[in-house]
């Protein structure tokens, strides 16, 4: 790996995001390497003191984030869903139907009109998608947690705990009556569906 | 004698006066709309363009008054009527000879010099006027004939020019609405040169005459005022900007040149001061729990607020499902058969301190969960452990026990 080759991995990291690379690729100074059954990601890993959270510190804005709220729940549901156990690493986590999804977005979001909470539930998906939190695999109706989640330090981790258990799993979502009754959540009732499919395509939609 | 002496300046000094009042009135005429009243509309300039320009025409005759009115035909000839009056009151027209019935007019050059100073000012906001005033400044203080008192003064009128623009800006950063602060942003455009033309100025007063540091200390800080406003003025606007995406700092005529002219080094030049990364928005796991908890609850249905386990047997269907993070089987699983066990034995089993300590989690984990049935009891005493080894180094005696009860 020359420092040309790491130079290039940090400008298309810097340009697209999480890069996917086929596996075997040694990771480039500063990036750490994640494998997982959608393929291996770099993902550029720069300290604390130097991320977008500093921007938060400092009163910056930063990227525009349109419905932030209704995006943060999508991803802690994803996160729900994804994280079979949150005593192990977040990354790479588990497949789940977006029936299930869903659902504990309704449940996190609250009663909303069904067409309203479908939109905002695409919409969020769409956004987490795009930024790496999440790769939603929409033909197939799969969603898995993004490379991105592996920048989650350890305090995160810890907040994102609570977070965790404070979410109704999805099985008691759906005992929520404020369902969507679409065909996604139809076949998400089904408990087979909602397990992890590995044989699932699991395109990294970039 | 002596009074003589102090008189005579005096009236020099009148003189003086009075011809630079000549001038200031001749000056401002273009100005007035009566005689008494400034001018209020753009036509009437144009109006006295027009009577320049007759006279500007007409050679060294003069002209009267009734061709001034035929030049300018395409005005209301009562408009330049009344032009005609306040140009005449105000001397900036006036008789060629001084006598009764003298029927030819002169005009003097001031006011149409007044006038292009306007048009110019109109067009780009003084500016280039600054500019100018700013290399005027420098030739005076740096010509070999010029004194202290040059440098004086010319640092006094940069102090009050920079000061006047800096308080504009800042008061309009503070309170006037954006779309006033965008009409004033000529004002913000190439300031770094007209800082850096008034810093050289201030650098070569500072140099011929270090007496005048007070002066020079009072040109930095209206320099730095300027600075400061044109900070927040332009974060102002830039802000703004970002939330609108509405690029207005400049016309869209000149995004639009500068795409098609611009080469690709200058394109890329844009970006050179930025460190860019991919645009993704970041999740602060707090702002993750906040927008969880503060989703689920519509305004309707308020949640009651939580309240201590045990304290009725109410809420208790809405808690968590037991053991639905797995406390309860790590619990069962560290005790096995057995009723009760030595909290020291299961640390020691412990591989290493990591293990250890969540171990210890979660046996804290299962006393604290009023659903499951196990009690963690301390007691006194501290054993010292092998300090080689691979667990904990102080371990307290205690136990963890599964309570007879099922409770």
């Amino acid at each position: 790996m020359t420092a040309g080759d790491t130079a290039l991995a940090w400008a298309r990291a810097r340009s697209a995001g999480p890069l996917p690379v086929p596996a075997g690729t040694p990771a480039p100074a500063g990036m750490i390497k994640l494998t997982g059954p959608g393929g291996s990601w770099l993902v550029p890993q720069v300290p604390e003191a130097a991320d977008a959270r500093v921007l938060a510190e400092m009163g910056l804005p930063g990227p525009l984030l349109e419905q932030p709220n209704d995006t943060a729940r999508m991803l802690a549901a994803v996160l729900r869903c994804c994280w079979e156990d949150p005593l192990t690493p977040v990354w790479p986590g588990v497949s789940a139907g977006s029936g299930p999804v869903l659902a504990v977005f309704g449940a996190v979001t609250g009663p909303r009109d069904e067409a309203a909470h479908r939109r905002a539930a695409v919409a969020a998906l769409r956004r987490l998608d795009q930024a790496g939190w999440v790769r939603w695999d929409e033909p197939a109706g799969t969603v898995r947690l993004g490379p991105r989640v592996a920048l989650w330090g350890s305090g995160d981790l810890t907040t994102l705990r609570q977070l965790w258990r404070s979410i109704q799993p999805p099985e008691r979502a759906h005992a929520i009556p404020a369902l969507p009754q679409d065909p996604d959540a139809a076949e998400a009732a089904d408990p087979d569906a909602a397990e992890a499919r590995p044989g699932d395509p699991l395109e990294p939609a970039q | 004698m002596a009074d003589g002496q102090t008189v005579q300046p005096g009236l020099d000094d009148l003189a003086g006066e009075a011809a630079v009042l000549r001038v200031y009135r001749q000056a401002f005429a273009v100005l007035a709309r009566e005689a008494e009243k400034m001018i209020l509309t753009p036509q009437l300039l144009e109006v006295d363009e027009a009577i320049f320009a007759a006279f500007a025409a007409s050679g060294s005759d003069g002209l009267t008054e009734e061709q001034v009115r035929n030049a300018c035909r395409r005005f209301p000839e009562a408009t330049v009527a009344r032009r005609f009056e306040v140009l005449k009151a105000y001397g900036a027209v006036s008789k060629v000879f001084e006598r009764p019935n003298e029927r030819y007019y002169r005009a003097a050059f001031a006011p149409y010099v007044m006038l292009l100073f306007l048009r110019r000012i109109g067009g780009r906001g003084g500016q280039s006027e600054l500019h100018e005033l700013l290399s005027a400044e420098h030739r005076n203080v740096s010509a070999s004939a010029a004194t202290a008192e040059d440098g004086q003064a010319s640092a006094g009128r940069l102090t009050q020019v920079f000061r006047l623009i800096a308080n504009e800006l800042s008061i309009m950063s503070l309170g006037a609405d954006v779309a006033q602060l965008r009409e004033n942003a000529q004002l913000l455009w190439g300031n770094e040169a007209l800082i850096a033309r008034a810093e050289d100025v201030h650098a070569v007063v500072l140099r011929r005459w270090p007496a005048l540091d007070r002066e020079c200390q009072w040109l930095r800080a209206g320099l730095a005022a300027y600075r400061d406003a044109i900070d927040a003025a332009a974060a102002r606007l830039i802000e703004r900007a970002g939330t609108t995406r509405a690029l207005g700092l400049l016309p869209a005529q000149e995004w639009r040149a500068f795409a098609r002219t611009a080469g690709t080094q200058r394109l890329g030049a844009v970006l050179d001061s930025f460190v860019f990364d991919a645009p993704a928005p970041w999740f602060d796991p707090q702002a993750m729990t906040e927008a969880a908890e503060s989703g689920g609850q519509p305004d309707a249905a308020r949640m009651p607020p939580p309240r201590p386990a045990g304290d009725d047997g109410a809420g208790r269907d809405d808690a968590a499902p037991a053991d639905h993070d797995g406390t309860g089987t790590a619990a069962g699983r560290l005790l096995g058969e057995s009723r009760s066990v030595a909290v020291a034995d299961l640390l020691r089993a412990a591989p290493d301190w990591a293990s250890a300590r969540r171990v210890l989690a979660q046996m804290t984990a299962a006393h604290h969960d009023p659903a499951l049935p196990y009690t963690l009891t301390w007691d006194e005493g501290l054993d010292v452990a092998d300090p080689g080894g691979p667990g904990p180094a102080w371990l307290t005696r205690g136990q963890f026990r599964r309570n007879a009860d099922g409770r």
